[in-house]
This record gives structure tokens, sequence and C-alpha cells, in this order.
């Protein structure tokens, strides 16, 4: 349960600051999905866009609590 | 993964229920309510602070909401002020000077945001008292818990759940109510219309409001907020923070209320365990400043109400720095030092920025101009001979009336917007409109390469909104030969 919120926790702050940035910067409208204009509603992308976010900064805190664990703490 | 154990009879009853915890083993804290001049203030701020959340929404403005973050149509409304995705900078600025408050505030008198401000604690706050309301204070609370599942149990545990989730789910709807016109929210909640975005962020922040009030409480100060880790280091020795008087209170203990205890060599504290009850961290404050310490003063409180009852002077826990403590210092030599270098400078910067802020938002153009080259061509001649440019502008009217703009063009000689000297457009009111503008210039106007010139942006009827934007013109090598 604590490593499951070191991961989801910092995540979620640090993609919630990147949601805030990206999006004051890019227009969803603006942005293309393979070669297509993006077509859903802009409520939706951010939505979509947060939950990106998130994940990618979620499987980055995932690498650190696994690196973070080394071959000595599992012999305790 | 920590999983608690239950600790069967192992501690006078009232501590031995150890609920899961999401961090390790921890006690479930029985908070005592409190009354006092701090938990008067704190809920002073909960009304405060929560009759602006709940209320600012509904209140309107121009004939639009008066607050409104409208993600969908990218603009932020506050009362007269509109910001564009353009006026990030002014984010920026704002998020400044909140830092700058924090230290500011954080210096002086510790953690204050935490104790009064921060929706944690007000949440907390609201939901503790829903649960004293319906289950009573923390004896009660304590007595509940320890029984078997039984009717009356029950019934109060399931009011409790069902006051907080639908005080949740307002809190919720609220939130969304700030992205989305909260009049029309509520026109689609009434008819269960809700969009699926909509719904799912209403019930995601009222799980959240929920999970963090309801239950996690203190873990979040305690193991969540970065803010608390790093507090420590805006602190000086000048720092007001809720302190134990050890040279008052110790040799703390029991004795009668009769008692000259001075001269049976006691100190004032009767080590009644009060301060520890209405902790909402659950720490000894008597143990010294702690991280875990949000600064509630709730301690204090509960303290003086103690030492009101006994008769001996208040103050025993108080506000007081780590200087005045050592050097017996009175309340007037506190507050002296409160005016220090490291305030002076927090507060001059934080003056200086909100005074540049406001000075550039009360000031600033209510017209935006971007302009685009023709990414296609740079330039080419026309039959006549005059070498042509494309221009795109985005014209972008930031006021909520509808304008007239006239463009025109300097900088080279004999310059023209499609042979003509200037250019007329109507944009409505928060509305952008896009023109190409075919720009000539003859030859020898300009040396070969890029060449500087500027589109002026004017509204008619008012001077004042005007905005001079450069731009530069491509003149081929062999122009005009």
């Amino acid at each position: 349960m604590k490593q499951l919120i070191w991961i989801l926790w910092p995540s979620f702050v640090v993609a919630g600051l990147a949601e805030v940035v990206f999006f004051t910067l890019i227009d969803p409208q603006e942005l293309y999905l393979f070669g297509e204009p993006v077509r859903i509603s802009r409520t939706a992308t951010y939505s979509i866009g947060f939950f990106g976010f998130w994940l990618v900064c979620a499987a980055s805190s995932l690498f650190t609590v696994f690196i973070q664990h080394t071959p000595e703490d599992s012999k305790h | 993964m920590n999983k608690a154990k239950s600790q069967p009879g192992s501690q006078a009853g009232t501590e031995a229920v150890i609920e899961q915890s999401l961090y390790e083993a921890h006690k479930k804290i029985y908070i005592r309510s409190v009354t006092g001049v701090f938990a008067t203030w704190r809920w002073a701020l909960v009304w405060f602070t929560q009759l602006l959340y709940y209320g600012l929404c509904w209140l309107p403005w121009n004939g639009r909401q008066a607050v409104l973050f409208d993600l969908v149509e990218r603009k932020f409304y506050i009362f007269g002020l509109i910001f564009w995705p353009q006026d990030i900078f002014y984010l920026a600025v704002l998020l400044i000077v909140s830092a700058y408050a924090l230290f500011l505030f954080t210096a002086v008198g510790g953690r204050l945001f935490c104790g009064y401000a921060c929706p944690q604690t007000v949440y907390s706050e609201i939901f503790m008292w829903i649960e004293k309301m319906i289950e009573g204070d923390r004896n009660a609370r304590i007595k509940l818990d320890q029984q078997a599942m039984n009717l009356h149990k029950f019934s109060r545990k399931f009011a409790k759940h069902l006051a907080w989730l639908l005080f949740a789910l307002w809190t919720g709807f609220t939130f969304v109510g700030y992205f989305t016109p909260i009049k029309t929210l509520a026109g689609e909640v009434m008819k269960l219309a809700l969009g699926p975005w909509e719904i799912f962020w209403l019930l995601f922040y009222g799980f959240a409001t929920y999970g963090n009030a309801g239950y996690m409480r203190e873990q979040v100060c305690k193991y969540m907020c970065p803010y608390a880790r790093f507090q420590s280091v805006m602190f000086d020795p000048d720092t007001l923070i809720v302190t134990y008087d050890e040279g008052r209170g110790e040799p703390r203990g029991a004795r009668p209320k009769k008692l000259d205890y001075k001269s049976a060599g006691k100190g004032d504290c009767i080590d009644c365990g009060i301060c520890v009850q209405v902790c909402p961290t659950g720490i000894d404050i008597r143990q010294g400043l702690q991280y875990e310490c949000i600064g509630c003063s709730a301690c204090i409180d509960g303290c003086d109400t103690v030492m009101d009852k006994m008769g001996y002077p208040r103050g025993l826990i108080r506000y007081s720095t780590e200087h005045a403590m050592q050097k017996k210092w009175q309340r007037k030599e506190i507050l002296a030092h409160l005016i220090r270098p490291r305030i002076m400078i927090y507060g001059l910067l934080l003056v200086a920025i909100v005074g540049a802020a406001g000075y550039g938002i009360a000031t600033r153009t209510p017209l935006k101009v971007d302009v685009i080259r023709d990414r296609n061509s740079l330039s080419r001649e026309d039959e006549s001979g005059m070498v042509e440019n494309s221009f795109g502008l985005k014209i972008m009217n930031v006021s909520e009336v509808d304008r007239t703009y006239v463009i025109s063009i300097s900088g080279m000689d004999r310059i023209s917007i499609l042979h003509q000297p200037s250019f007329r457009i109507e944009v409505p009111a928060m509305k952008t409109e896009t023109v190409s503008l075919e720009v000539y210039a003859p030859p020898e106007s300009g040396a070969p390469g890029s060449n500087r010139i500027y589109f002026d942006v004017k509204a008619v009827n008012d001077e004042r909104i005007a905005v001079h934007e450069k731009a530069s013109f491509i003149m081929p090598q062999n122009a005009g030969h």
C-alpha cells in the first residue's frame, strides 16, 4: 500500500502541473492524432490528457520504487 | 505492505483500536472537539473559505458566471477580468505570489496555512463536525466503535457516511461548476443529463473529499504533503510556534485542586492529556516541536480551558518563539522581533510583485494581435512589379464589447495592404478573427532580405486600444529586375 501511494501520489501532483502547463500552451483542437485532427471535445481531451500524464509520471515513479529496492532489502 | 495488526487489550481500552492504515500501523485518532479563541478563528476561516467556495460560482456578472474557468472556451473569467491562454504570465505571477505569501506567513507564525486555511484542515473540520453531530464526541465515538455491530451502531454509521457522501458530492459538483457554467450543470443534474466527463470529475473530486476528510485526515499532512516536509527551512528562532512552557509545566502530574502544588514541587501541567486528545495529528506537544504539528492551536485552547478550571494562569501552551523561551521574553519583545530582515524582504517582494502585476492587469490593452507569416511563399512579384508578402493576422478582441479595428502598416516607403492605406475588420466581443493580408511594397523601398515592418491595429472610437506589432517583410534578391 505504501509503495502504491509512493507511485500514484507524486505522479498525480506532477501530472496536474504538466496538464496545466501543456494545455495552457497548446489548444487541444490544434492537436493531431495519427495524422488526423483531434475531433473529440476539449473536455474529453483534457481528461484523457490528464490520465496520460498521470500514467507516464506513475511509470517513472514505479521505476524509482523498483530501483530503490536493492537485493539487500529482500534479505530483511 | 504494512498490514496493521490489532493489539487486543494491549493498552488501556481507548487506544486499542488500530485501523488498517494507508502507510503504517497507526492508532485511530479520536479527536476531542475543542472550543476557544483559536477554534473560533479556525471556524471563522472555515466559514469564510467555504462560503467563498460554494457561493462564488453562483454569482452572476455581466450576464455570465462571475468566476468561471471555462476550459472548453479556453477563457478564465474572474469578475471583470478575462484571461486568455496568452495570459499565462499572470498564472506564473500568481504562483510566485502564493509562494512568497506562504514563506512570509510561515516565517511569522509557523504553519498558519495548515492550521487554518488548508482545504485538508477545513474539510476535516467539517467532516469531524458532522461526525460529532451524529456519533457524539470523543468518548461516545470510542464506545460506539468498541461495540459489536447492532442496529444503533449501524444507523449512526450509516447516517454519518450518508451525510459525508452528500456533502462530498456537493463539493464535487461545486468543483465542476467552476469549469462548466454551474447553472447549466445544475439543470443537467436535475434532468440526469450530465456529460460523461462531468459525472466522472464530479465523482472523482467528491470521493477525494470523502476519502481525505473522512479517512486520511492527518495522514495526508504527515505523509503526503510536501509542504510539511520542507516548512522547517522557513522557520527561524523568532518564528511564532505552538510551544509548551516546559519550565512552567514540569514536573507534571495529577494533583487535588486545592493543593499548594508549588510547595509540593510540582509544575503547572496536571497531565490531564487533553492537549493530546484534541490534537488532529495525535502528537504530544509537550515533547517539543514536531514535524507532525500543523499549528492548529487546538492544544492551546484545550489547555487554556483546563488552566481556567484549575484557576492557574493561561498560556502553559501558547504561541511563542524559540528565542522567547530561551530568553524569557514577554509579549512585547516577541512582537518587536516580528520585524526582522527576513520578514521585511518577503513583505517588500510581495508588495512589489502584487503591485506590478496589479498595474499590468489594470493597464493592459483589451486587444491581442498575432502576426503569422504565410509559410508557403516568402514573397512574390505581381504584374506591376510590386513585391508581395502574405501575412495572417489573428485579432483577439479580449473585451466584452464588439469592436471594429483599423489595421495599418508602416516601416517601409509606400508599403500598403492590398494597395490600400488601411484595412478594417469587425471582431465581436470575446472572439478571435483571422485575416489574411497581402502586403505590397515597391522593390526599391527595402534591402534584399528581411525588412522590419509594423502592423498597427487600432480600435475605432477608442484610441487607447491599440497594438503595435512588428513583422518582417522579405524582399527577394533580384526584385525589380
